[in-house]
C-alpha cells in the first residue's frame, strides 16, 4: 500500500507495508539541454546511532564510498549527468540486515560542486527524490526538487528511523544552502 | 508590490495574482554607450508541450511572426538598440485563451546578429524581463538578468508554465552559444 507523505509527516512502514524488508530511495533529474556546466546530483545517506551521528566516517554512504552498515546500505553508483529516464541513482536498504545499534539512516540529495557552477535544484528539470518498496515498487513518498527546493543546493529528503520495534519513514524535506560539507559535518562525519 | 526572483526560483502567477489574465511581458536592456554596432536584443516565445518541443512552426512567435495562431499571445514590435526607459520589447498572453496541450510557454531573448557583431550578453548592461499584469499595470515578478554570461547569445530568460492546475513563473537565465540556431534545434523549429 503506498502512502503519499507531506513534509514533517511519517508513516511506520511495518504497519503500512507488512512484510517490507527493503526500499529503494531513488533520485532523478533531466540532463541539461542548455550550455554549461552539466547538472550533478549526488545521493547518500548518513547511518546514524542513537546520538544522531555517524558511529564513524565508514557511516557516511555516498559514491565514494558505495556500502555500509555491514552490506545493508548499497550505493548503486554515481550518475554524473542526468542521462537516462527514472531514477539516476538508487540507494538499496536491506532493513533487516541493518546492526542494531543504528536507530537512523537520513537520506540527503546534493549538487555537486553547487557554489562554483552557480547551479541550485530550481535550474535543473524535473529534479525529484523519492522512497520505494522494494517489493512491488509502490512509492511511498516523493519531493519535486525544481518547484518545492528551488533555491537550494542541498536537501534532507527523509529518515528510516527505529520506533520500538517498527520502522518509521519520515519525510524530513530540509533544505540546507551550504551544501555537503555543512549536511556531514552536522551529522559528526569529518570531511577532512 | 513586485517580488523579484533569483535564477532557478519560481512563483505561483495565480497565488500572487488571483486575478491575472492578460499577461504582459516586458523585457529591457540598456542601450550600448561604448562605440560600435548596436546592441539589438530579439524577445521571442515558444509555446511547448507535455515533450518540451513546438507543435509546429507556428508555435514560435517572434518580430517575423507577431501572433500565434490561436491568438493567445502577441509580440507588440522590434526594438533594435534598447534606446528608451522602461521595456523596450513587449508580448502580450492571454492565459485563458492558452490552448490546453501547450503546458510551458518559454521566454527567450537573442542577440541579433551576434556572431558577426561579436556580441554576447555580458556585455549587455541592466537586461531584465518582468511580469505585469495588463489589466491593473501592476508588476507581478521581476527578474534581473545581474550575472555575467560571456559566451551565450541566446538566453531562455524565464518560463510561464502549467503546475497543477496553476500557472507558474521560473526565472531560468539559462543560454547557448549557438545564438537562435541552436536553441530553435533544442524546442523542434527547424530554421
Amino acid at each position: 500500500m503506498a502512502v503519499s507523505l507531506s513534509k514533517g509527516g511519517n508513516v511506520s512502514l511495518s504497519k503500512e507495508a507488512p512484510g517490507l524488508t527493503a526500499v529503494v530511495v531513488g533520485l532523478g533529474w533531466d540532463a541539461r539541454v542548455t550550455d554549461g556546466k552539466d547538472f550533478d546530483l549526488d545521493a547518500s545517506v548518513f547511518i546514524t546511532g542513537e546520538d544522531g551521528k555517524v558511529r564513524s566516517d565508514a557511516d557516511f554512504v555516498f559514491y565514494n564510498n558505495k556500502t555500509g552498515a555491514d552490506g545493508a546500505v548499497e550505493h548503486q553508483g554515481d550518475n554524473r549527468t542526468g542521462e537516462g529516464d527514472g531514477d539516476d541513482e538508487q540507494v538499496k536498504i536491506d532493513l533487516s540486515k541493518v546492526p542494531a545499534d543504528v536507530k537512523k539512516l537520513v537520506f540527503a540529495v546534493t549538487i555537486h560542486e553547487a557554489d562554483d557552477r552557480g547551479q541550485n535544484f530550481g535550474q535543473v528539470s524535473n529534479a525529484f527524490m523519492r522512497v520505494i518498496n522494494q517489493a512491488g515498487e509502490a512509492e511511498l513518498a516523493r519531493y519535486d526538487l525544481s518547484e518545492d527546493y528551488s533555491t537550494e543546493t542541498a536537501l534532507v529528503f527523509g529518515e528510516l528511523y527505529r520506533h520500538g520495534d517498527e520502522w518509521k519513514f519520515k519525510a524530513v524535506g530540509a533544505g540546507f544552502a551550504g551544501g555537503l560539507n555543512a549536511l556531514a559535518a552536522s551529522h559528526g562525519v569529518n570531511m577532512g | 508590490m513586485a517580488l523579484t526572483l533569483s535564477k532557478g526560483q519560481n512563483l505561483s502567477l495565480t497565488k500572487t495574482d488571483p486575478g491575472l489574465n492578460n499577461v504582459l511581458i516586458g523585457l529591457g536592456w540598456d542601450p550600448r554607450v561604448t562605440d560600435g554596432s548596436e546592441f539589438d536584443l530579439d524577445a521571442s516565445v515558444f509555446l511547448l508541450g507535455d515533450n518540451g518541443k513546438v507543435r509546429s512552426s507556428a508555435d514560435f512567435i517572434f518580430y517575423n511572426q507577431m501572433k500565434s495562431a490561436c491568438g493567445s499571445v502577441e509580440h507588440t514590435g522590434d526594438n533594435r538598440t534598447g534606446e528608451g526607459e522602461g521595456d523596450d520589447e513587449q508580448l502580450k498572453v492571454d492565459l485563458s485563451k492558452v490552448p490546453a496541450d501547450v503546458t510551458k510557454i518559454a521566454i527567450t531573448v537573442t542577440i541579433h546578429d551576434a556572431q558577426p557583431r561579436g556580441q554576447s550578453f555580458g556585455q549587455v548592461d541592466n537586461a531584465f524581463i518582468r511580469i505585469v499584469n495588463d489589466a491593473t499595470g501592476a508588476e507581478v515578478v521581476r527578474y534581473d538578468l545581474s550575472e555575467d554570461y560571456s559566451t551565450e547569445s541566446a538566453m531562455i530568460f524565464a518560463d510561464l508554465y502549467r503546475h497543477n492546475g496553476e500557472w507558474k513563473f521560473k526565472a531560468v537565465g539559462q543560454g547557448y552559444a549557438g545564438g537562435l540556431k541552436a536553441m530553435c534545434d533544442q524546442y523542434g523549429i527547424a530554421i
